[in-house]
């Protein structure tokens, strides 16, 4: 008995004639045209990524009220410059690494090889988020310890005390600061696995494929 | 120079079409994707074409390419369609050939396919293109003796859609 396959094997090949045609002319403006594909849009988005913490510096009430008077008034100033020019160098380091990974995906290594120097590239940037996140924690746990230590904060950051306790003033100070933390941390993290998520979701699937069947 | 490069890879691919074509029949469900891919396809294949040598045929590499991109690259277009539309655009059967229970066979053999994964649409593909297991192993990154035990899980699967 013939296999079904081969029965739609002897199909395929008789229905080549009926294929779609395209003229020369139509393939030479194909060549032209952008790529969407996957590994492009995880090269945006990874560069948006690493662009992101920096853009952040550049909104002037960022820059100004956290960053200067707000750590210079703590006496913690000197620590945030050097988480600073931690996160650079740091930064650096990923870019480079990022760029090199991402010349290596090649499109004619066999489909798992192929799949698998994507997740290495996208692994990079995700290795970088979580460390951009950890800085952002460290950052505001710098702040908290300043606020803890400061005798009077609320002389510090000039707040009239008139109706208040000032010990309880900084505590709520200190509550608010680190719910704020943990909140923005939370948010950046729930951003970026989303949107990695939903990008790769069929690439996974496919790797996993291929791999359960090496199992 | 690049003119030359551009017009050899043109014309070698514009012979070679019905391989892209035939890659986006099994992966696209309707026109606008298949266009869609065949696009993202032949982008791919430019994009690569510097570092074809010729060691293999023209065609041989195109496979390749071209199943990475639907497989690991394309991402499809948002809008789902419902509708398995084309196939009768593709796949029309000329009068004179028409045996009704055999096509019907046929279509319901095809639709069965369409509905695989993607990676069991890849090893269909292969298949049906007369490449051997080891060729097969070769374009997906696994071993031969793995391509078998899946081709033959795939037979039994689609022998069952048509003999349920």
């Amino acid at each position: 008995m013939m296999d079904e396959l081969d029965l739609l094997k002897k199909d395929w090949q008789k229905k080549e004639v009926n294929l779609p045609r395209l003229s020369y002319d139509e393939i030479y403006n194909m060549i032209w045209k952008k790529s969407s594909s996957v590994v492009r849009w995880i090269f945006y988005i990874s560069i948006i990524e690493f662009l992101l913490p920096h853009l952040l510096y550049l909104l002037p009430s960022f820059r100004d009220e956290m960053n200067y008077d707000f750590a210079r008034q703590l006496g913690i100033n000197n620590w945030i410059i050097a988480l600073t020019i931690v996160q650079y160098v740091v930064a650096i380091y990923f870019i480079f690494q990022f760029y090199k990974r991402y010349r290596e995906i090649s499109v004619l290594d066999d489909a798992k090889k192929l799949m698998k120097q994507i997740f290495r590239t996208r692994q990079t940037v995700k290795h970088y988020v979580i460390f951009c996140l950890g800085m952002v924690l460290l950052i505001f746990g710098v702040f908290i310890i300043g606020m803890a230590l400061d005798e009077n904060l609320a002389a510090t950051l000039n707040l009239t005390t008139e109706n208040v306790d000032p010990v309880q003033l900084k505590w709520i100070l200190i509550g608010v600061m680190t719910l704020a933390g943990i909140l923005f941390t939370a948010v950046l993290a729930g951003i970026y696995f989303l949107l990695y998520g939903l990008l790769t979701r069929k690439l996974y699937r496919n790797y996993k494929e291929l791999k359960r069947m090496e199992a | 120079m690049n003119k030359e490069l551009e017009h050899q890879f043109v014309t070698e691919l514009e012979s070679n079409q019905n391989i892209v074509h035939k890659v986006c029949s099994l992966y696209a469900n309707n026109r606008e994707a298949h266009n869609d891919l065949f696009q993202e396809i032949t982008i791919q294949l430019w994009k690569a074409y510097p570092k074809f040598r010729g060691d293999s045929k023209f065609s041989t590499w195109m496979y390749r390419v071209a199943l990475n991109t639907a497989i690991s690259l394309y991402r499809k277009s948002k809008k789902k369609p419902t509708t398995y539309d084309y196939d009768s655009v593709v796949y029309k059967i000329s009068a004179e050939e028409y045996d009704p229970t055999e096509e019907q066979q046929l279509n319901l053999m095809y639709s069965a396919v369409r509905q695989l994964g993607d990676i069991d649409k890849a090893l269909v593909f292969l298949y049906l293109e007369d490449k051997n297991y080891s060729e097969i192993a070769d374009t997906l990154g696994i071993s031969e003796v793995n391509a078998r035990v899946k081709m033959n899980r795939i037979k039994t699967k689609l022998r069952t859609i048509l003999n349920p």
